[in-house]
């Protein structure tokens, strides 16, 4: 599976006001409902997935078709402690948004460039919220359980395996591209790992699937608790 | 009559021993024939009626991974004659479905797969199965709507079989891709499925509610074929722990809730499917009042009904480049832009059906509807009329469309009735019937109706039932014919009284050569809704017709009591104080600077040009109003009390206020507060937060010299000397880009430049500014701007 381009329907103009810092303001709520469907007409939504096998105490990534990459540092090791399987992903909502933004700017329309802005990185969380919910549906069949999202430079995995990371998503295939400093264009794209893990079996449990059950919804959002950028104005309390 | 299908067979060939990791499933088929006979044979004998060939796999999209796309008649030949090869207890020949999964891709725009490769797959598939002696088809597993649509269409096309489309639902009751159980049963059954179901995914317990909603949407029978329970792993194996005795208690459940074949997907086995024959001795289906088909018509994740019951449904008319010169231009040019945006602003403006048409001359119109249909099913989810008289066109639109569109216009006209109603039962589409005939157009109501008898009779026996059609009123010029307005409204009540189905109409032709159209068509139109007008096709944004629309809701008794109708702020008593009104108090310093800190630029020319009629001079404008504004907002946003955005309106209030100014003192002096460079660093790209400080600074009286993204150390430097700058801000949002300030600040130094540094950035921490040499680390845009502040006044 693969190339999962999710169309959306609306961006979510809560998490375009926490993405904007406005999390505790009483703002035009007009100006961010434009700002969400001006976004809306510009964004090109796309994304691209591949599994790979993953054993936790080497950190090893296995990809059959190119070298299996260690994925560095104590942070992601950590996260995919007990996970056997890795999902190595990129989204993006592409280049024309990016555009739109400096041309907003550029106009003196300095506000509603930043929330255009906001809504684009509340639009690629979405798309690749929507392409979890793929992933899940995908994997939970073969039983197992999904960790969040974990991305290059979350904690002390180093940025520099950026380029890894891409590759084996197959990235370029959705038109991402990284810069020499290892940025990736277009900017408003995301890659992450997301570990697959057996859920430990409760034998008390009645039914699975059900409340009591062991299946729990997975872990979906980034933990802003984990972060150390404490002073980020999109943090959630 | 209840049907019993069979239960998984890979966890039974697992169970032999059979599948290798890393081979294709499906050449046991060809390999273990008597095997693959043998599982086929054990859940013949638990009392299953209908088997499934091992065939999931076996289509050319999924063979290719293993090479073996060449084999696909071989392989799904080989699997009806193992299943067929079972024995019976009567000796007669078991029922065969030939399975067909989905191809592991997403149809385009969803994903890379073109719809016609996945037609042509399954077209193979289904005719491989079917030649071989398969009794039906039985599409599975799928996901995508549109991938059910395309393997559909193949089946119906390449095959005279009965076909059950069987989709997966999720936990939400949704196909992964946004499909909801009411929608695909009115997509499929009118695309001519002929049984619809579920399988996989779910355990019984879930699938009760799925099977309810598509027993409350569709006559056809009911499929259903749960897994046994959701899966666990225990002693290192997925396991799906539902027991038979459990598994078959839920199998009454089902039948009651609507479905009549009953079988198992994953984790079941043969004792699961004894089981159900067993709980199933005896338990008739359950009788249901007949469906009255209301006309639905869905996109890939919503049904929308049009029913005379219902609340009005408004079809947006304006996505149609007729007589709109810039918008038949942009179609031309291949720009989709302002068709997007007229789709979600009239969803915005209330219409709950969009109107498609791309009628412009010199283009392909095929290729535009297809592109038009494609980017606005990925924008809304509400449902499409396609709105042509070009067949081609026409199909092209419906075989794109994820859903049950809408085909507006069948007219008795001999072409449109010869290759509209056609595709409209191919492609599963209700038909907007218009009463013209080749002669030309009927003027009385009667003459109409009949017309509309030819051609509803001519639909109904190409094969469309009621719940297809939605009837056109058809309206004419008053100041032509006196009676235009009598007859239509005599049309629609003679429509209502003898079929019953919802009208519709395009309403402002009735003004035409007439003073205050609006007047006459908002009048019209409440008429027009009294006597059974369902679903206009109009302007949404049209402010005089929604009034209408809302107070007839009312009247009608669609809005009961006039609920709605009273809570509409347009319709409460007191009107918004006008904004401007709160400044009046103030002097026309203190107004400008309320203003400004309330980041209204619109008004900001207004009370710049009272300030400077009440002979203020500029520099007092800018310090006493302007500067004081921006002092007073950088201290809440310090203390936390605004944030961002609305620092940034203040900006935008403060430029408006600046070029107001210059305008009436072109004299003055420009900016005094000294020079600012400003760059991102060379190999970092991002650039808002950069410019976020820059707009800030000029516009509180810096001369700002923004030298933009990527900006080499060199040029950094040439230009803080060029410029005899007082300040150079330098911003870096990556680790690994920061260390380029390193060396900006190393080249500023080595030049002797004097210019103070200030660097931010989402990657930098004042540890680090101090380490490069900055003078000042600035964590946001305010900060800078107060550092800035400082530095000039320190001079």
């Amino acid at each position: 599976m693969p190339i999962y381009n999710s169309p959306v329907f609306a961006i979510a103009s809560d998490e375009t006001k926490r993405y904007a810092g406005l999390q505790k303001a009483d703002f035009n709520q007009q100006l961010i409902d434009e700002a969400c469907l001006e976004a809306q007409l510009l964004i090109q939504p796309k994304g691209i997935w591949h599994i790979y096998d993953y054993e936790a105490d080497r950190q090893l990534l296995h990809a059959s078709d190119t070298s299996s990459l260690v994925l560095q540092g104590d942070s992601i090791g950590r996260h995919l402690r007990d996970c056997c399987k890795v999902i190595v992903m990129a989204a993006t909502v592409g280049e024309a948004i990016e555009d739109q933004v400096t041309k907003c700017f550029e106009e003196g329309r300095y506000s509603f460039s930043v929330l255009l802005d906001a809504a684009a990185t509340t639009a690629v969380e979405q798309v690749a919220d929507a392409m979890e919910k793929t992933i899940q549906n995908e994997v939970k069949r073969q039983g197992f359980a999904m960790k969040w999202r974990f991305s290059p430079g979350y904690g002390d995995w180093p940025i520099q395996q950026q380029p890894d990371i891409l590759r084996l998503a197959r990235g370029a295939d959705i038109g991402i591209s990284l810069t020499e400093s290892l940025m990736l264009m277009p900017r408003k794209s995301i890659t992450a790992v997301i570990g697959l893990y057996y859920p430990a079996v409760n034998p008390d449990c009645r039914l699975p699937g059900t409340a009591s059950g062991t299946d729990r919804p997975f872990e979906k959002k980034h933990n802003c608790r984990l972060c150390d950028k404490l002073d980020c104005p999109a943090r959630r309390e | 009559m209840i049907k019993i299908f069979d239960g998984a067979m890979g966890t039974m060939f697992q169970q032999l021993g059979l599948l290798q990791p890393g081979t294709c499933p499906e050449m046991l088929c060809l390999t273990n024939p008597d095997e693959v006979t043998g599982v086929h044979q054990r859940y013949v004998d638990a009392g299953a009626n209908i088997i499934e060939t091992f065939t999931f796999g076996a289509s050319a999209l999924k063979l290719e991974h293993y090479g073996l796309q060449d084999k696909v008649e071989e392989i799904n030949t080989a699997a009806v004659r193992a299943a067929k090869a079972v024995k019976t207890a009567d000796g007669q020949p078991i029922k065969v479905a030939g399975g067909m999964g989905p191809s592991g891709r997403f149809v385009k725009p969803l994903g890379d797969l073109d719809f016609e490769e996945a037609y042509r797959n399954y077209f193979q598939q289904a005719g491989a199965l079917e030649a071989a002696g398969a009794d039906y088809i039985l599409i599975e597993t799928f996901i995508d709507i549109q991938e059910m649509r395309a393997a559909l269409l193949a089946a119906k096309d390449a095959t005279s079989l009965p076909v059950i489309c069987q989709l997966s639902y999720s936990e939400d009751g949704r196909t992964v891709t946004g499909t909801d159980p009411q929608t695909a049963a009115i997509t499929l059954d009118a695309m001519g499925a002929d049984i619809i179901g579920i399988n996989c995914s779910l355990g019984p317990e879930q699938l009760v509610p799925i099977v309810k909603a598509i027993s409350e949407n569709t006559a056809k029978p009911i499929s259903v074929q749960p897994n046994a329970g959701m899966p666990q792993l225990i002693d290192g194996k997925t396991v799906f722990p539902m027991s038979p005795a459990d598994f078959g208690t839920w199998a009454p459940k089902l039948v009651q809730a609507g479905a009549t074949y009953v079988g198992g997907c994953c984790g079941t086995t043969p004792e699961h499917i004894a089981a159900i024959k067993s709980a199933l001795q005896g338990v008739e289906p359950p009788k249901f009042a007949p469906l009255r088909r209301r006309l639905m018509l869905t996109s890939r994740s919503k049904t929308v009904t049009v029913d005379k019951e219902l609340p009005t449904v408004l079809i947006g008319e304006r996505i149609n480049p007729t007589g709109r010169k810039k918008l038949a231009a942009e179609i031309k040019d291949g720009s989709f832009a302002s068709v997007k945006r007229e789709a979600l602003d009239q969803v915005k403006a209330g219409a709950r059906l969009l109107d498609v048409n791309m009628g412009v001359g010199g283009i392909d119109q095929a290729a535009a509807m297809k592109r038009a249909v494609t980017e606005i099913a990925q924008l809304t989810d509400a449902p499409l009329a396609i709105d042509t008289s070009d067949a081609a066109a026409l199909e092209a639109g419906l075989r794109a469309y994820p859903g049950r569109a809408l085909i507006n216009s069948v007219s008795a006209e001999v072409e449109r009735l010869e290759k509209f109603i056609p595709l409209a039962k191919k492609y599963g589409a209700a038909i907007l019937c218009l009463p013209l005939t080749d002669e030309g157009i009927p003027k009385t109501a009667p003459e109409r109706l009949a017309v509309m008898d030819k051609i509803i009779s001519t639909a109904k026996a190409a094969g469309l039932k009621d719940g297809d059609f939605l009837l056109d009123g058809l309206v004419m010029t008053v100041a032509a014919d006196a009676d235009a307005c009598n007859h239509t409204l005599e049309t629609l009540r003679l429509y209502r009284e003898k079929y019953g189905y919802p009208a519709t109409m395009g309403l402002s032709n009735i003004s035409f050569g007439l003073p205050n159209r609006p007047l006459i068509n908002s009048t019209f139109f409440t008429m027009c809704l009294a006597a059974g007008l369902d679903a206009p096709i109009m302007n949404p944004y049209d402010e005089s017709m929604q009034n209408a629309l809302m107070a007839s809701m009312a009247l009608l008794g669609k809005d009961p009591n006039g609920r709605d109708f009273s809570r509409n702020e347009k319709n409460l008593a007191v009107p918004k104080k006008a904004a401007v009104a709160k400044h009046v108090e103030l002097t026309p310093l203190e107004a400008l600077k309320a203003a400004v800190i309330e980041g209204e630029a619109d008004e900001i020319g207004t009370l710049v040009e009272n300030a400077v009629n009440a002979g203020l001079e500029p520099n007092e404008i800018t310090e006493k109003a302007l500067t004081a504004a921006m002092n007073e907002i950088g201290v809440d946003f310090g203390a936390g009390r605004v944030f961002l955005p609305q620092v940034l309106l203040s900006a935008e209030a403060m430029r408006s206020a600046f070029i107001k100014l210059k305008e009436k003192f072109p004299a003055a002096s420009e900016s005094t507060k000294g020079t600012v460079v400003l760059a991102t660093v060379k190999g970092d790209v991002h650039d808002l937060g950069k410019n976020i400080v820059g707009a800030l600074l000029e516009n509180s009286g810096f001369n700002l010299i923004d030298l933009g993204k990527d900006v080499p150390a060199e040029d950094i430097v040439a230009a803080a000397r060029d410029n005899k700058a007082a300040i150079v801000g330098l911003c870096a949002l990556m680790t690994t880009t920061m260390t380029e300030i390193d060396e900006v600040i190393r080249q500023l130094k080595e030049q002797n430049i004097t210019a103070k540094v200030m660097v931010g950035g989402a990657a930098l921490t004042p540890e680090y500014a101090e380490e490069a040499g900055a003078d000042y680390y600035a964590s946001d845009g305010v900060v800078a701007l107060n550092i800035a502040n400082e530095i000039i006044e320190s001079k």
